[in-house]
């Protein structure tokens, strides 16, 4: 009885030991634009001004066009929380009051899964969104973080 | 004078007018979902990462578009603002117990890639309601802003249309959200209603951002109509004078110090006094302010000095007005707690001759203590209370105000 206890108890710590811990290391996430936005690389400043709507155009003279995962979602939480500084309730008050102030148009568009992202960014002039890396394909067009791709080190948006 | 049955004739054809107006205001979200940019259509599925919603966890307000085809215009949004408000003061001034604030209808609708339309409708209670021949609504209806943009660039965009004056940042921050500001009530320099600012200004703006190193300058140039006769008002149906008004405004938001913003404007302007007076001021506003636009802490300062002289020479009247507003979001709490203090402070001057035609409440001090709290994602809660004096002498003034304030 004891020995099988012990047994029991040890069982259960190598399980809880073998668990994906909630520190590992995240997967960086990337920034894909559509193919023909004549930009290989941004900074976080240029990041964040397109994220709060404050720089709408590309340097083409082509619209903006904000693709961002609904709430919840790592890709959108990343880009709030690292580039933004924001809590999700401050990136939405945020919005509210960009459009609110005539400012913008509208807010930014919403895509429901990384394959929407992937899909919506290549077929709409101008557009920008933020997906897992591991997921992007090879004909996606990833931008640079202030000179650094995904997975090489420094990389910011994890 | 009209006869009753003329009078009755006009008031139902006025009451018809607002029907038709608010049905139209009613049918305007329907009209928006047919033209394929509802807002709550969430029925992507979760692949991926595995982290989307689902059917039925709408996101949530302007954040929450389908993606739609580049060709679907015009894409037509619209968002409203409301508010209620319990005063209690020492002495009476301004309205007493409930108080319906105002409730506000804001609409953005793009036409094209690069030209969009902007409009923000208020209905404001009335305290004459039901007075008068015919006798005066409930609400008053007020287009607040109305605006037609072209963007060329982040360098250029050009409008026209009727604005809140960009000569100062809380005017054109917030304009009529209540729910979008900390604090209960605007600093009363920028009230709604004041004769202290031109709050609305009616004409043409060009505007842009340069990169300028990082420092991101912003600026605005306009040419309008500038104020009135009846100088709380914004010339809607025209000049009250051959001369127009102008502004400059500019601002730095720079990369390094992200969430500060500092700036400065000047405002130009001739104004006409209401007949029979007739006599005419030049007005010149000279206004800055720096904003750390961030929750943890908010801090807001803003000071306008106002200079009239009447155009056929005379004495030369400043009139000085300022803010200082402090907010914290406390991190304890799931960040729902927001307090915040205000100090504020309008020195009129008492030769002023505009002023004088036109009564500005002087505010020797102002201290405002409150507390924000955030019941939703979108309805606040907000207590204040308030301690302020308005002249050297006069017996201070007090008391507490509580409002619920939400967007939708």
């Amino acid at each position: 009885m004891g020995r099988g206890l012990i047994g029991l108890v040890v069982c259960l710590l190598v399980a809880i030991a073998t668990l994906p811990a909630s520190g590992q290391a995240k997967t960086d996430i990337a920034v894909v634009v559509h193919p023909d936005v004549g930009v290989d690389n941004l900074t976080l400043a240029d990041l964040r001004r397109i994220l709060l709507g404050d720089r709408e155009f590309w340097p083409s003279g082509v619209r903006v066009t904000l693709l961002v995962r609904a709430p919840v979602a790592r890709e959108r939480d990343a880009a709030i929380k690292t580039i933004c500084e924001m809590t999700e309730a401050q990136f939405r008050q945020h919005w509210i009051g960009k459009v609110f102030r005539a400012e913008s148009p509208a807010g930014p568009k919403i895509v429901y899964s990384t394959e929407m992202a992937l899909d919506q960014v290549t077929r709409t002039p101008g557009a920008i969104t933020f997906v897992e890396a591991s997921l992007v394909g090879r004909n996606a067009k990833i931008v640079k973080i202030d000179g650094v791709s995904p997975g090489q080190p420094g990389y910011r948006m994890k | 004078m009209l006869l009753p049955h003329v009078t009755a004739r006009v008031a139902t054809i006025k009451a018809a007018t607002i029907g038709v107006a608010l049905c139209v205001f009613l049918a305007a979200p329907v009209v928006s979902f047919a033209q394929g940019t509802g807002t709550t259509t969430g029925t992507g599925t979760a692949t991926g990462t595995g982290q989307g919603t689902g059917p039925g966890t709408m996101p949530g307000h302007d954040t929450a578009q389908q993606p739609a085809a580049p060709d679907e215009y015009p894409r037509l949004k619209i968002t409203g603002f409301a508010d209620l408000t319990f005063n209690t003061t020492k002495y009476v001034d301004g309205p007493r117990g409930f108080n319906e604030g105002q409730f506000v209808l804001h609409m953005a609708s793009a036409l094209s890639p690069r030209v969009t339309f902007f409009g923000e409708l208020s209905f404001t209670p009335r305290s004459d309601a039901g007075t008068g021949s015919p006798p005066a609504t409930g609400f008053n209806a007020e287009v607040e802003r109305m605006i037609l943009r072209l963007d060329h660039s982040d360098r250029l965009k050009v409008s026209v249309g009727r604005y809140h004056t960009p000569i100062s940042w809380w005017n054109t921050y917030f304009h009529h959200g209540s729910w979008l500001q900390t604090s209960i009530s605007r600093p009363e320099m920028v009230q709604f209603g004041t004769r202290l600012m031109p709050i609305h200004f009616v004409g043409a703006l060009a505007e842009g951002t340069v990169p300028a190193g990082g420092m991101n300058l912003t600026y605005q140039g306009g040419v309008g109509n500038g104020r009135s006769s009846v100088i709380s008002r914004a010339g809607d149906p025209g000049d009250s004078n051959g001369t127009r008004a102008y502004l400059i405004n500019a601002f730095l938001k720079p990369d390094a110090a992200y969430g500060l913003q500092a700036g400065g404007a000047y405002y130009h302007d001739l104004i006409t006094l209401a007949a029979p007076d007739g006599r005419d001021f030049k007005e010149r506003i000279y206004s800055g302010y720096a904003v750390w636009n961030k929750e943890d802490p908010e801090i807001i300062a803003e000071f306008s000095a106002i200079r009239h002289e009447q155009d056929i020479g005379g004495p030369v009247t400043w009139t000085y007005a300022y803010y200082f507003q402090a907010g914290y979001r406390l991190p304890q709490f799931n960040r729902l707690w927001k307090p915040y203090y205000r100090y504020e402070h309008i020195g009129v001057n008492p030769l002023d001759a505009v002023y004088l035609v036109n009564p500005v409440n002087n505010l020797q001090e102002g201290n405002t203590l409150g507390v924000r709290y955030d019941m939703s994602a979108f309805a606040a809660l907000k207590v204040e209370y308030r301690n302020y004096l308005r002249v050297e002498g006069q017996p201070r003034n007090y008391g507490g105000f509580l409002q619920v304030c939400f967007t939708f």
